[in-house]
């Protein structure tokens, strides 16, 4: 996060355990990628933003949490592997079928199967296969614990997913009981990291990441002061604005409105007409990208000249064909430019191009380094979930197919995002350095 | 930011992320072992742990919960079924095979007018009356989700604790009420702990605090972290220290609440709170996996040992790194005290605790221990 300060506290507090030694030859990607914690690390607060953004910025609350990450204390890491394997077995938690979140799954489980089927591929004599156990989500509340049960009773070494936050929370408290740790590869509620469950990794940057962006970006590069939100009434919309709220506000500039919708809603006149008296100058969406397509184009026939503004959603195709041509000068972050040149990346994409016909999109590529960090921590750890949850929660970088990443105090990849901008039809990336960690040279 | 620490705090501020503590984190001073005690505690002191894992004939390593039932038999919650240990000191497990819903046991309640136990699992919720079990899913019966981390019995009703909505089970009647998101005050359903009040319910919510219920009137109220934010605690006793519940226990008038970020303590008289962080007050960790209460005193259960405490003093049991088992003692005003004992807890990472004015049990990631308590001038001094 080369704009951003990364403010260290000097807490003298645990730290996490350091990594185990290797205990086999590990497959997938060099151990160069791979910079764990040292005893006694402290960790950017607050993501890693500059304290302006901070809640209560002006005073010293009398505790600070995740300025070191919780370890696990319990026992594991001595019992003995289990004798009788004949796969290593890894959960993938997909969407309900048919969900809103249905297609970023089919491309999560596409970065996921890529990774096993390469790993099984470099096995060498006398490694045991991967196994993937796959589970689609149940549409109703709780459903996610039932199948991080169910992952447990399959004795999964540990799992990937899922999309939706509420299935997440829900599966993230079950492995606190069952002990299997999860990489989360695409929810970005922010919250989700936060619960002090020293069970899970997250490698997609989250929310707060992307509205402090983009609440800089609206208040002081556009000096915006006339803000409207228009959001999902539902969890992923009310916890998709929540920090953008706070730090435009933060920063000077409360929103002026926060108006909902329904997903799939054709037309929303009132709030068009509600938002349209108020006079914006920015509207900052969060929701499906064929809706907010739709709506952004319908405020434009209503003569609301006010920028647009919103998160990674906006990169998808549907708002583009929806919006048309108020698309144009959209501008929202986006995690890394698809367009990159770093090898890793553009041998990604030929790979997943060649096995599924089609490039890969951030879904499947976070999806792939999730799977890459999981199976290589197995091969590290042997077969065991507590040494495996100390290979994946130890980790500080990493650099996958998407860019290197950085885990904060609670487990969560706060690397810097990218702001595009739509020009023409055409999705343009800020310059901007790829991000760099200091143990290899950047920063 | 300059921290307040107690020499308790400074004292642990060196504790690593390793299993047990490391030397010389909580030396003891022989000079202390023989040393009377000053005043009496406000609780028992343990004397000596024995423990019990799997050699002793327990299922598995793991014990989630435990309790002494009213006719003074142990049971446990263990991650291979549910146990219950004989006259004979021997254990024997209840599994799927019995009829337990699952072999993740993770609370039980007896219902005090029957004695029947209410065995909340992973995979449902079962009833053992009468030696048989009867069990309840989210497929067919009214119980909110299958997975139920709580369960409490409160005048007739059985209180289910799961991530889809509290369930509420009329044992008469036979019917079922949820509490949820959508007629409770919860922004999601997903509950964690059942503690029976005075006249009221306490239902723990992950990220939505303590919901609290009068049954007659059908009345909520909510108790929230004041600054509302999961990075930080802004000042201490204002509220709950966070708004994700890992555990909730109320008796005789305090509320206690276990979080992963501290712990707080609600005088329902006075309505004023407490809350504790570690480094900061006696409290030996921050993730604390559940209380139980008992009077004005607290049976703390975390990751780095077990607490005691009525809110002033505290006694804290934990482990060093040689293995050994250590009591430390915290008075108001005083320095604290480390004491090294003949035995130790099986193992640190404690998930819950059972006690009364004879004894405890505690359930560990690792075995269970009973507590003898002594008398508190001779406890047992055994470098």
């Amino acid at each position: 996060m080369r704009t951003l300060n990364c403010l260290l506290l000097a807490f003298a507090a645990a730290a996490p355990a350091a990594p185990l030694a290797a205990q086999a030859p590990a497959a997938g990607p060099d151990s160069a990628r791979f910079i764990y914690a040292t005893p006694g690390e402290t960790y950017p607060y607050y993501a890693g933003l500059p304290r302006e953004f901070w809640p209560f910025n002006a005073v010293e609350p009398y505790e600070r949490f995740f300025t070191t990450r919780m370890p696990f204390r319990g026992p594991g890491r001595d019992y003995p592997n289990p004798s009788d394997l004949k796969s290593l077995r890894i959960g993938l938690l997909d969407s309900p079928k048919y969900d809103a979140n249905w297609e970023r799954s089919v491309r999560t489980r596409e970065g996921v199967v890529l990774a096993f089927e390469e790993a099984n591929r470099s096995r060498r004599p006398g490694q045991l296969p991967f196994e993937l156990v796959e589970r689609e989500g149940i549409a109703q509340w709780g459903g996610a614990g039932n199948l991080a049960v169910d992952f447990a009773d399959q004795k999964v070494l540990g799992f990937l997913g899922t999309i939706d936050g509420a299935d997440a929370h829900v599966a993230l408290r079950v492995t606190l009981k069952t002990e299997v740790v999860i990489i989360n590869t695409s929810d970005p509620d922010p919250t989700l990291t936060e619960t002090n469950i020293p069970w899970l990794l997250r490698v997609l940057p989250d929310h707060r990441i992307e509205e402090a962006r983009m609440a800089d970006t609206i208040v002081r590069r556009f000096g915006c002061r006339r803000i409207a939100i228009l959001r999902e009434g539902d969890r992923y919309g009310r916890l998709g604005v929540h920090n953008f709220m706070n730090f435009a506000r933060r920063l000077g500039c409360p929103a002026a409105q926060e108006l909902l919708f329904s997903p799939g809603n054709p037309d929303i006149p009132h709030q068009i007409a509600t938002i349209k008296d108020a006079r914006p100058d920015a509207i900052f969406f969060i929701g499906e990208p064929a809706d907010i397509g739709r709506f952004a184009r319908q405020f434009r026939l209503a003569g609301i000249q006010a920028r647009f503004f919103g998160a990674d959603l906006l990169m998808d195709d549907r708002f583009l064909k929806e919006a048309g041509d108020a698309a144009e000068g959209a501008m929202f972050t986006y995690y890394f430019d698809p367009a990159r040149s770093d090898p890793l990346w553009v041998d990604f994409v030929a790979r997943f191009s060649r096995r599924w016909g089609h490039a890969p999109d951030a879904y499947a590529a976070y999806a792939y380094d999730g799977a890459q960090v999981m199976l290589h921590a197995i091969d590290a750890a042997g077969p065991n979930r507590w040494r495996i949850r100390d290979q994946v929660c130890n980790l500080d970088y990493y650099h996958g197919v998407t860019g290197w990443m950085q885990f904060d105090g609670t487990g969560s990849n706060i690397a810097p995002v990218r702001l595009v901008r739509y020009e023409h039809g055409n999705r343009v990336f800020e310059p901007q350095a790829e991000f760099t960690p200091p143990a290899a040279g950047g920063l | 930011m300059k921290p307040h620490r107690s020499p308790l705090g400074l004292a642990l501020l060196g504790l690593t992320a390793a299993l047990s503590l490391p030397p010389g984190t909580w030396a003891a001073d022989r000079a202390d072992l023989a040393r009377p005690e000053p005043a009496p505690l406000p609780f028992p002191l343990v004397a000596r742990f024995e423990n019990f894992g799997e050699k002793d004939g327990l299922p598995s390593h793991k014990i989630h919960c435990v309790l002494k039932a009213s006719d003074g038999r142990l049971w446990l919650g263990t991650g291979n079924g549910l146990c219950v240990r004989g006259a004979d000191g021997r254990f024997r497990r209840y599994g799927p095979e019995d009829g337990l819903s699952h072999p993740a046991v993770l609370s039980i309640a007896e219902d005090p007018r029957t004695g029947d136990l209410w065995i909340a699992t992973m995979r449902g919720l079962s009833r053992l009356s009468g030696g048989r079990f009867t069990s309840f899913t989210q497929t067919d019966s009214g119980l909110p989700n299958n997975v139920v981390y709580g369960v409490a019995v409160v005048d007739g009703t059985v209180w289910a604790a799961t991530p889809a909505g509290a369930g509420a089970y009329n044992i008469r009647e036979k019917s079922w009420k949820i509490y949820d998101h959508n007629n409770a005050p919860m922004e999601e359903p997903w509950c964690y702990a059942i503690a029976p009040g005075r006249d009221v319910v306490y239902i723990g919510v992950w990220a939505g605090g303590i919901v609290e219920h009068d049954p007659r009137l059908g009345s909520f109220k909510a108790y929230r972290d004041p600054d509302g934010d999961f990075q930080f605690q802004l000042t201490p006793d204002s509220g709950p220290i966070a708004d994700i519940t890992s555990w909730v226990a109320y008796d005789d008038g305090i509320l206690w609440q276990a979080t992963y970020f501290g712990l707080s303590r609600y005088d329902t008289q006075e309505a004023t709170w407490r809350t504790w962080v570690q480094d900061k007050t006696p409290l030996v960790s921050n993730f604390i996996n559940s209380v139980f209460a008992r009077g004005h005193v607290a049976w703390v259960s975390t990751d780095r040992g077990a607490c005691v405490t009525d809110g002033t003093t505290w006694a804290t049991y934990a482990v060093d790194e040689q293995g050994r088992g250590l009591v430390r003692i915290d008075r108001p005003g005083g320095a604290p005290e480390t004491r090294r004992m003949a035995t130790r807890l099986a193992d640190g990472f404690v998930t819950a605790i059972w006690a009364d004015d004879h004894e405890a049990w505690f359930a560990t990631s690792n075995g269970l221990s009973h507590a003898v308590f002594a008398n508190q001038a001779a406890v047992a001094a055994n470098p």
